[in-house]
Parts: C-alpha cells; structure tokens; sequence
C-alpha cells in the first residue's frame, strides 16, 4: 500500500506541475465537444470532432485572441444513458464554459435539461429532431441547423413540383427517421403527392430485399428514405438487385461522401438529399473552412455537419471573448445572436435558441459528388432524373 | 481498506491521461505484489474472520468517498450508478453464480424497472418508492414468461433464449411508440415522503449534490441486497442452489427440486434487477431503448465474470472497474472500446477465475479447507 | 399474392438463408469439437470480407483486371487467411481457457468480436463508412412478371451450396473428417487412438473460420455493400439458427439457417397484412419470439445431439 501511495503522491505532484506549467500568458478556456465517436455513426462525430478542433486551433493561433482554449471531446455513443453521464461529467465541471453538443437526436433530448439544470450554455450541432429546442424554453439550448420540419417542407414541395405523384416511404425506427417519416408525409399530402407504402426499418438491419420486394409491386415513382448513411448505402444498393426502378430521395442523412463513395458513381448517380443552412461549398466562409480543414490533415473527412460543428465552436469562442468565460454571460450572449455571418449562412435563435433558417439547400448526387441542384447539369436539364 | 478508500477518490479525481494510466498501472502493480507475497490470502482469510468489520469498513469508506466529492456532480452520479450496478450483479449472481441458470438479458431486465418507472411516475401518483417496488416485480413478472423455456433447456440453449429474448426486448421498444419509441422517456425524480431526491441540500454556503441523495438510496440497496445474496449463500438455500449448478441429475436423486429453487433464483435475480433499473431511471430522467441492447447484457455479465462467479465481493469491485474504467477513458476517444475489450481478454486468459475467484464457504471464522 | 411475387419473397429468403447456414455451420463445427460457442464468428467472416475486399484494391493496383482472377484470389486470399486466423484464435485464445467454465469462453469470444470490429473501423482506412464491394459477377438478369432472377444471385446460392457439399464430403468421407468425428464425439477417447488432438481442433476451427469468410464474399457479393458492422448481428443469428437446428449437426445449423430467414421473412410479409398499421420492423421480434416458443418444443434443437447422460 505503502508504495503505491507514494507512487501516486509523486504522480500528482507532476502534473501540478506540468498544469502549472502550461499555463503561461493567458487564461485557458475549456470548450466541451460531444458526439458519437464510437459505433455506427461514428463518422459524423469524428468529422464534427475535427471541426470543432478546428475552430479552437485557429483561434489559437490569433495573436489577438484573449483567451486560449481547449477542446475537451466526450463520447456520446449515440445513447441517451452514456450521453447523460458524460454531459453530466461536463456540466458539472466549472472549467468548463460552453459546448458543442450532439449529432443523435435521442442524445440532446436526453441532456437538455442536465444542461438547463447545470446552467451549461450549449449549442447543438447536429442533431435535428424538433423538440430538442422547441420542447422547452431553456435558455442554455441553442441550435445552429435547423429542425427536420423545414428541410420537409422543401423535399416535398420540390418533389411534387417536378410532377411526381407516388411515393414509397422506408424509414428507419429511430427518433430521426420516424420524426422525418412523420414531417415528410405531413407535407407531402399537403402538396398532392400519394404515398403507397410506408416500411419502419431497425437502423442495423442489413437486408432489405423483402420491404424492396413489396415496394416494386406498388410501382412507386420515386423512394423516400428516411435515415442515415450506411442505410441509405444498403437500401439503395439493393433497389438496384431487385431492380426497383424509382429515384432515390433521401433526407439530410445521407449528404456524406461516404454515401456516394459507398456505391460507387453510377449507383449513387441521380440521387437526391436536402439539408439546411446555405451551401457552404460556395461561401467565401466554407472555402477557407474547406482549405484551413485539409492543412490540418485530419484523418476523417468533416462530413455533412462538419460546417455546423465549426460555426457552432466559433459562435461560442466569440462569445466568449466579448464577455468572459462566464458561463451566465455567455448563455445570454449567445441568446442574442442575430444576423450573424456563418460558414453556414446567417445564424439568427429566436427564443428557444432554434436558428431560424431560411434557407435549405437541395443536393443531388452527380458523377460520384454532392452537386447543388441548381448548379447541376439536372437543374440546368442536361440531364434527367428517371421518369422524367 | 484505507488504501483502498483514497485509491478510490483519487481515481475519480482522475482527470488527464498521465493520472489515470499511472493510477491504473499502479492499482494493478500493487495488486501483483500483493498477490506475489501471499498477502491477498492472508487479506481473505482475515476478511473472512472479521467479516462485520470488514463490511462496516466498506460503508464507511463508501460515505467517506461520497463525502469528499459533496458538491461536484459527476463522481457521485459515478459512484451511485457503480452501486445500483453492483445490485444488478447480484441479482446476476443469484441467477449463473450459484443456481446457474445463464441469463444473457440482465440490460432487458433492467430496462423492465426503468420504464415501469417511466410509465408510473408520468402517469400516476403511486408513492415512489411503490414505483421501485413495483419496478421490481414488473421485472420479476415479465421474467416468469421466460421460466418455461429456460426450465426446459440446458447450457448454450438456455443462452439463446435469454440473447434471444435481450435482443427482441430492444426491438421491440423501439418499434413500439406508446412508449416513446426510439426517442424514450423522461422521468421524474424521485420524491420519499416529500423529499424530493433531484433537489440539492443547502446548508447556508455548503450546498450538497442532488446525487448524493442518489448515492445514500443506491448504498442503502446495495447493502440489503450484498447482505441478502450473502445469508442466502451461507444458508441451505445456497448450498441447494449451488447443488443444482453442479449436478441437476444428483441433485434430483437426492429430492432437491431442481425447477424449484432454478425458478427461485432466477425470479429472484429478476427482481434486484428490476428494483435496480426503476431507481437508475429516476436518477437519470431518461430512458430510451438504446441504453437495453444486447450489448448492454454482455456487460452486466463480464462484470459477474471478471469479478469471479459466485463472488459478491468480487462483482463489487469489477462493477466499479467495468462503470469507470471506459469512463476515464474517455482521453483515448475512439480508441477506448477497443482497449477495454482487449483489457478483458487479457484478464480472462491471465486470472481465469477472475479478479476475486469465489471461496470455499466456511462457517466457522477462520477455518481453512 | 401473385406466383411472380411469391417466388421473389422465396428466392430472397434463400438467399438470406444461405449467408446464415454458412455461419451457422461454423457455430455447430466448433460447438462439436471443443463444446464451446465462439462469438467472434460473426466478425470473422466480416473481416473476410473487408480481406477480400482489400486483395481486391491491391489486383486493381496491379493491373489485374480480368474478374474472374480477382475472384479466384480475392476468395483463396479471404479463406486462407481467416483459416489462418481462425486456427491462431483457437491455440492462442480458446484453447488456454479449456479447463475454465464455458462463459469464459463465451466471454472471451465477445470481446474478441469487439476487438476485431473496433480494430477494422479504426484502422483500415475510412473504415467506419460503408464500403462499395466490387460488382464481379455476371449481372444478366430475367424477369418473370414481378420476379427478377439475377444470374449473380445464382451463382451465388450455387456456390454456397457447392462450399456446404464440400464441407458435408470432406467431414463424412475423409480421413480427416473421420478424425473430427471422432474428437467430437469423446476427446479422450480420441486421443487415445492416437489422434492429435490440438491439431484436429485448430483444423476445424480454420475450416470453420475459411467458411466465414467465404460468406463474407457472399454477402459483399450480393449487397455490394459492406461495413464494420455486419458481423453482430450475423453471428447472433447465426448462432440462433445452430442452436435452433441442434448444436453439434451441420444438417440442423443448415435447416436453422434457412428456417430464420423463413421466419424474417414470412414476419415481414404477414405482419402488416395481419395488423395494418404494424411496421415491418416487427419482423425480428417475430423471429426471435418464435425461436423461444421452439425452445419450449424442442429444447435441444431440430436434430438433437445424441448423448446419453452419463450419471
């Protein structure tokens, strides 16, 4: 026993010691990012990791900066139990002043009253299930991406104004696929469209061929999909095995290069998905976004989300060098956001924190890349989606 | 047991990746060189001769521990959740541990409690603590589905029923909207009396963690249940029990009913499980099907295994070892599951009987077989 | 229900059931040998697959682009190198454990499992996103009204069956079979008549892992799609469908095999018609239900193991 204390003493002492010297000139600010760093959807939350990381790297570098801030990244594991614990672990640790939270809708449901509760500032980046800001008005709970509902309304009116008529929905069983399911044929009946067939999916199934089987005898025009990646990879690739001939529409989930990389070009080809916030691809934002990600050298792509990680991270990092790492000042900082430039367009929280965003940017998939529809060879008519 | 006591604190203190590996490579030094030199047997024996004492030394080290951390959150939602883990395992024990009836849905079990809790507390106005009561029969009831299967199959056919049953609980939830489908359940705090346990106490400038509440309640059914599986063991119900583990066709020969105590124990366990899961729930505020898989079952029973079958003192610790060991290693990120797969292997080829192999019962102090 | 439509959902099924049979033959192979269940199993064949898949990128990189030499080392590189892995899996990991109680092993299995899915997402590249598997078979296809019989689906389930014939012959007919028949039925014995008992169960445990990985083919064969996370829920069905048709018997994990993928299936189709508003993900609950109710029936699977109890 004897040992082993003194060995720990000696421990503890060194690292008061290495703390002590780390901190120099100035002040350190804690910065908490959490998301899915292990298990299926891991790619997002390590994309999203990165560009947080990003954010507080290069503000690291500015001479100017008051502070300098460091990143602490928890794992979610996309489960609500875990994601209390560690938001917990977060909130309650006072060196902590503000975090970028949550990919899985399930997760940030779980945890926004542990941060209300603990007075953590937050902002969600990832995670678009509605009732995240909506469900209370908690003023520690802010969002940079919209809500499922506004990416809806556009699908399904676009869809419907390129005159088709009969859908085939196939969600998966989660909050998100079910919330999207929901949102989607709410509009979709608003707009005229009909839909044949609905099919609930669990989100680690791997064979589709009997909802497919019974979705080719309903002869729909175009295939709903709502739910993420590997999803969307299987079920598209397996439409094509039984020959399902319909277009392929998915939600914001699928926006990823792994989705086209996962099928290959010509599979992945004609493929559509909506997202919110303006296409950072062409903003001058997103392109130093894109240039200052690849010097990093990160291992992971940033993914569909990256951007609003990064966004999301500054947001906090301004706020926090307007009024000081305050954990009050900050939360009621961020509450007046308003017309604020973003590497995702402008960033305005109404009440609940929510981004109201005006825009939602429609994709689709061309020779193996997420191309915007209107600079697309389909916007422009070049080429066609099926039945058209 | 002092030792033992500032390890702990220390370990939750914990925070940078130095302290952790060096905490971690020196627990695991001192126990070799306490294994090198004999003195863990002498540590048993002397357990075994003073185990009042020894039990007296755990509680207090356990408030000791609640104690240092009063007002931070995060240690003490550890430490109660290590608890309530630990009476899981218990029930676990009682179930392959002694009557050895294989049960691979003690997350499925588990979620039974938290979601009877979610439903009761939202929609009626049952006292609380009739909730957790009611959460633990709910588990016991749905187990009582299970019985017949499980009576009629042996070894790895009894596994599969339990996986099968584990992995269709989970779907199941989340296919199922009235209650709350993938996206879950809140839960309301729990409230004794007018006590309400999600509030902090305040004494003028010291304010104590909500979760301390959470830790006394958690501590308090951990000890009844240790102090339960612990009589049970020792008496002639455990020598029955242990009896239908090693020979069900002796066992029956010598008129001990075999179905009898198997279902016994296996209700039993249900139950601890249960009670268990309705209090997690209300300290958490949340459930959702996502925390009950698969995956969740196989940990509750690497932590019976690793801890030694049949041991309570063993599961005790590798409760606290399996809860927190992912947890501090959070520095590491994606790499973390990974390692901690590959710490158990390593632990099962090296310590095959696990961390604390189950003792011979001696009912006199002190006497050696 | 028109005939097109029925023999689609059949076809399917089959297919389905093939991929299981496959694993589940490796469950019932190493269950007869050494009475254990290794969990990995399912992982196994995913990290066939991911082999394969890699051999394939490197012929690529090569210039070999006739498919049918990338087919043939993809599948040689994938079955030998998981036979390979199968066999130090059992000396180094399941063989050590002999003599504790069989949850260990069981245990021990499971982490491996995890070890080897962690181990692929984190360091073959980009290996947490799905992976597009190569298209290397014929994709002719005819249509009989609302059936599509793809020559690749084909080829496909005739080959699975061909690996299962081969495996029925070399365990029935061989010197060598007759050696694993023998160790399974009483090691003791066995070693006694001078068999060399580590050998024979390091071979089975190659052959039954070489299995995997040829489902692993199989399965990026057909979905042309694969991911970290395939072999989970693959090695929990595929042990079901062994237990289900009797631990022990190849015949019983081939029927347990195609019997789960029935039962999926036939849950997906009925359910919603039955109930309406029932979502099709209901299909598990209703196979996995039905396993526990024929659990109760046949306690000991389809084709119960022969034993005598010996008290």
């Amino acid at each position: 026993m004897n040992l082993k204390r003194k060995a720990v003493v000696s421990l503890m002492g060194l690292t008061l010691a290495v703390a002590a010297g780390v901190a120099g000139a100035k002040q350190t600010v804690k910065i908490v990012f959490i998301g899915p760093l292990t298990g299926g959807v891991s790619a997002n939350g390590i994309g999203g990791r990165n560009s947080a990381d990003l954010a507080v790297r290069l503000k690291n570098e500015d001479p100017k900066a008051k502070y300098s801030y460091e990143l602490v990244s928890y794992d979610d594991e996309c489960k609500p139990n875990i994601a209390v614990q560690v938001a917990t672990k977060a909130a309650a640790d006072n060196s902590i002043i503000a975090g970028v939270t949550h990919y899985c809708s399930v997760t940030a449901v779980a945890t926004v009253d542990t941060y209300h509760k603990f007075g953590l500032p937050v902002v969600v980046w990832g995670a678009v299930l509605p009732s995240i800001t909506y469900g209370n008005k908690y003023a520690e709970v802010h969002r940079v991406n919209g809500t499922m509902i506004n990416q809806n309304e556009v699908a399904a009116k676009f869809m419907t104004g390129m005159k088709y008529k009969k859908w085939v929905i196939i969600h998966d069983t989660t909050d998100y696929g079910k919330g999207h399911n929901q949102y989607f044929s709410e509009y979709l009946k608003k707009a005229g469209g009909q839909i044949a067939g609905t099919f609930g999916v669990t989100a680690d199934q791997q064979d589709f061929t009997t909802e497919l089987t019974k979705a080719k005898e309903l002869k729909p025009d175009v295939i709903y999909f709502g739910g993420l990646t590997p999803l969307g990879v299987r079920i598209r690739s397996q439409m094509e095995k039984l020959g399902v001939n319909a277009v392929f529409e998915g939600t914001s989930g699928i926006k990823s290069d792994a989705f086209v990389e996962g099928l290959g070009k010509q599979l992945a080809e004609g493929s559509l998905s909506f997202i919110e916030g303006a296409p950072w691809e062409k903003l001058p934002g997103g392109l130093y976004f894109a240039g200052k990600y690849a010097l990093q050298k990160y291992n992971e792509p940033p993914e569909a989300y990256g951007p609003f990680a990064f966004a999301a991270a500054n947001l906090i990092i301004d706020a926090i060098e307007k009024v000081g790492p305050n954990r009050k000042k900050v939360t009621s900082e961020l509450g007046k956001t308003k017309d604020r430039d973003s590497i995702v367009g402008k960033i305005t929280f109404d009440d609940h924190g929510q981004n109201i965003v005006p825009l939602i940017t429609k994709y689709v998939a061309q020779d193996g890349k997420w191309v915007v529809w209107e600079d697309s060879e389909y916007g422009s008519g070049k080429r066609k989606l099926k039945g058209q | 047991m002092a030792g033992v006591t500032v390890f702990a604190v220390l370990f939750l203190h914990a925070e940078s990746q130095e302290e952790v590996m060096g905490l971690t490579l020196g627990a695991a030094a001192a126990l070799l060189l306490l294994a090198r030199f004999g003195w863990n047997a002498l540590a048993a024996v002397s357990f075994a001769g003073h185990s009042r004492t020894g039990q007296a030394a755990v509680l207090i080290g356990v408030l000791i521990i609640a104690a240092v951390f009063y007002d931070q959150h995060f240690p003490l939602l550890m430490l109660a959740s290590v608890l309530l883990y630990i009476v899981v395992c218990l029930g676990l024990n009682l179930q392959f541990g002694y009557a050895g009836v294989l049960n691979f849905a003690g997350a499925a079990f588990f979620g039974v409690g938290c979601y009877t809790a979610a439903v009761l507390t939202s929609h009626t106005s049952l006292p609380h603590l009739a909730v957790v009561l009611i959460g633990g029969l709910m588990a016991a009831g749905i187990g009582s589905l299970l019985i017949l299967p499980v009576l009629r199959t042996h070894g790895h056919y009894a596994a599969l029923v339990t996986i099968a049953f584990s992995i269709l609980f989970r779907v199941f939830l989340e296919v199922n909207d009235t209650l709350g489908g993938p996206q879950g359940m809140k839960v309301q705090g729990m409230e004794i009396l007018g006590w309400k346990l999600n509030d902090s106490l305040a004494f003028g400038e010291i304010e104590i963690s909500f979760y301390a509440n959470y830790v006394v309640l958690a501590l308090v059914m951990a000890a009844v249940a240790f102090m339960l599986v612990r009589r049970l063991e020792r008496s002639w119900i455990g020598l029955n029990l242990d009896a239908v583990r090693l020979d069900e066709t002796a066992c029956a020969a010598f008129g001990i009913d075999v179905a009898r105590w198997k279902i016994t124990a296996f209700t039993l366990g249900n139950f601890l499980t249960g009670l268990a899961g309705s209090v997690y729930a209300m300290m958490t505020g949340f459930v959702a099907p996502n925390s009950f898989t698969f995956g969740d079952s196989l940990i509750l029973v690497s932590i019976v295994i690793l801890g030694g079958l049949g041991n309570p003192w063993g599961l005790s610790v590798a409760a606290a070892i399996v809860l927190m060991l992912p947890e501090k290693l959070q520095f590491i990120q994606e790499y973390r599951l990974l390692l901690y797969a590959a710490l158990v292997i390593l632990i099962l080829l090296f310590r095959p009987g696990g961390l604390m192999p189950r003792q011979v019962r001696s009912y006199l102090p002190g006497w050696k077989p | 229900m028109t005939l097109g439509l029925l023999s689609q959902y059949v076809f399917n099924s089959l297919m389905l059931g093939m991929i299981y049979a496959m694993v589940a033959v490796g469950f019932t192979l190493f269950f007869g040998v050494l009475d254990i269940i290794k969990f990995s199993h399912g992982d196994v064949l995913m990290v066939g697959a991911f082999t394969g898949l890699a051999t394939y990128l490197g012929l690529e990189a090569l210039g070999v682009d006739s498919a049918l030499v990338q087919l043939l080392v993809m599948t040689l590189v994938a079955t030998l190198s998981m036979a390979l892995l199968g066999a130090l899996i059992a000396k180094y990991l399941v063989l050590p454990l002999r003599l504790a109680p069989p949850l260990n092993t069981l245990l021990l299995t499971l982490m491996l499992g995890t070890v080897l899915r962690e181990a692929v997402r984190l360091f073959y590249p980009q290996g947490s996103n799905p992976k597009p598997f190569p298209r290397l078979l014929p994709a002719d296809s005819i249509s009989f009204g609302s059936f599509t019989l793809r020559a690749d689906s084909v080829i496909l389930l005739l080959a699975g069956l061909a690996a299962i014939v081969a495996v029925h012959l070399l365990i029935n007919r061989t010197k060598l079979g007759l050696a694993i028949r023998a160790v399974a039925q009483d090691a003791e014995t066995a070693r006694i008549m001078g068999i060399n008992f580590e050998f024979i169960v390091l071979l089975t445990f190659a052959i039954g892992s070489g299995m995997a990985a040829l489902g692993g083919l199989m399965n990026g064969l057909y979905y042309n799609e694969i991911n970290f996370g395939i072999g989970l829920l693959l090695g929990v069905i595929g042990f079901s469908a062994a237990v289900v048709g009797g631990l022990g018997n190849i015949y019983g994990a081939i029927l347990g095999g195609f019997l789960f993928s029935a039962l999926q299936s036939v849950g997906a189709v009925t359910l919603p018609a039955l109930f309406p508003g029932t979502s099709t993900a209901y299909k598990d609950v209703f196979a996995f239900a039905v396993v526990i109710i024929f659990m109760v029936w046949r306690p000991t699977g389809l084709i119960a193991e022969k034993k005598s109890e010996r008290v």
